[in-house]
């Protein structure tokens, strides 16, 4: 299995996909909020994490099959295709690429996997400007958690780079750890 | 629903990335009292299955929800794993008091042995060439001047140099020290560099 011990692929997974179980569960009726029952009855439709939809989906025989989440349906996907900027991904889906690399595998149609590379295709200059952007609070709103992560990263090597042309000189510096330790040791006096 | 605490606890550490939490060990105590929980009630209905069969679905759910608490309690221990290694290089082999107890004792002994670890691969470096170790953690960047001037960010205390001066370190002085001798205090933020 890959990225077993990332954080960031744990919490991809904890979104949320439909599903349709296939078998009966007794006993598992919590997992559907609006059944009464204390059992699943085979057929119903439930949203799970992606995680328990994977594992339980790879058994022999299924015990589910995986549906797209709405925001990989075609409603969505012409709202893309047109304009992918206009979509506030922070609000839609903050996983939506990597959410998107799970679920293509269930799309029948295979579109996709062509809706993710298009939405970045368009969405790239965003990035960009969201990067060199000195208004970071308003560029970097609509943009999903790793291209927030991509403008951060950009930014950085950004100023590192301009720093280096101006002076071609580098400071010795406190570590990163050390100096975030201090700063939060200091917000946390400050509370009390 | 299952492994929902151990989110909240994965959740905690993406949202610091560059520090270091305190070891959540109520909330890991809680997890492994619900996987105790999900594994025993495994073990009942899987023992019942001979009689109804169809019980073998729920009992595959719930060994799916162990699996998944465990690869995200392993997830966290590695995560602090990593950021303790950082530790090491960042603030030494002694770790200040207020850092030292962020870690759980398990996590320390670790620390130590680690340290240990370090500190004698980086003794036997150079040796078949006459040399008795180089210190790794130093010169991270390249040095540009054999000097440097440098204000000092707190009261450190008495520091000896290597020819022999002792200098009192007190906040807010200013000190023109050979670079190979201060920079551990600038990585420490006991010392900034002025330029």
């Amino acid at each position: 299995m890959s990225n077993y011990l990332s954080i960031s692929d744990i919490l991809v997974s904890n979104e949320k996909v439909p599903c349709k179980f296939l078998h009966d569960l007794p006993k598992m009726g919590f997992l559907d909020p609006s059944a009464a029952d204390d059992d699943l009855k085979a057929g119903t439709n439930v949203e799970i994490p992606l995680w328990l939809a994977e594992s339980l989906q790879s058994r022999r025989p299924p015990l589910v099959s995986v549906d797209l989440p709405k925001i990989y349906k075609d409603a969505y996907r012409e709202i893309l295709n047109a304009d992918a900027c206009t979509v506030d991904m922070h609000k839609l889906g903050q996983y939506f690429y990597e959410l998107g690399c799970y679920v293509a595998k269930h799309d029948i149609k295979g579109e996709v996997a062509a809706t993710l590379e298009n939405t970045f295709k368009q969405r790239f200059r965003m990035l960009l400007s969201a990067s060199v952007s000195t208004d970071t609070l308003s560029t970097m709103q609509p943009l999903s958690a790793s291209e927030r992560k991509r403008a951060a990263a950009a930014a950085s090597s950004e100023n590192a780079l301009s720093a280096w042309l101006q002076r071609g000189d580098c400071p010795l510096t406190t570590a990163n750890m050390v100096a975030n330790h201090r700063k939060r040791k200091r917000a946390e006096m400050e509370m009390f | 629903m299952f492994a929902e605490k151990v989110i909240e606890l994965l959740k905690e550490a993406e949202r610091n990335p560059d520090t270091i939490d305190p070891f959540n060990d109520e909330k890991i105590r809680q997890i492994l009292e619900e996987m105790h929980l999900l594994f025993k009630m495994n073990m009942n209905d899987a023992n019942a299955t001979n009689e109804n069969k169809s019980l073998w679905t729920t009992v595959q759910v719930r060994h799916s929800a162990l699996e998944r608490n465990k690869r995200c309690l392993l997830a966290y221990l590695y995560d602090r794993m990593k950021k303790i290694k950082t530790l090491r290089w960042e603030f030494g082999s002694v770790l200040p008091p207020d850092v030292r107890e962020l870690l759980s004792d398990e996590e320390y002994q670790w620390f130590s042995k680690y340290s240990t670890n370090l500190a004698s691969y980086m003794r036997s470096l150079g040796q078949d060439i006459g040399y008795s170790g180089i210190d790794l953690t130093e010169n991270l960047k390249p040095p540009k001047s054999l000097y440097i001037e440098v204000l000092c960010m707190a009261d450190h205390g008495k520091l000896e140099l290597e020819d022999g001066d002792v200098i009192t370190l007190k906040r807010n002085s200013r000190h023109f020290l050979p670079t190979a001798e201060c920079q551990t205090l600038i990585r420490q933020g006991v010392l900034k560099q002025i330029v």
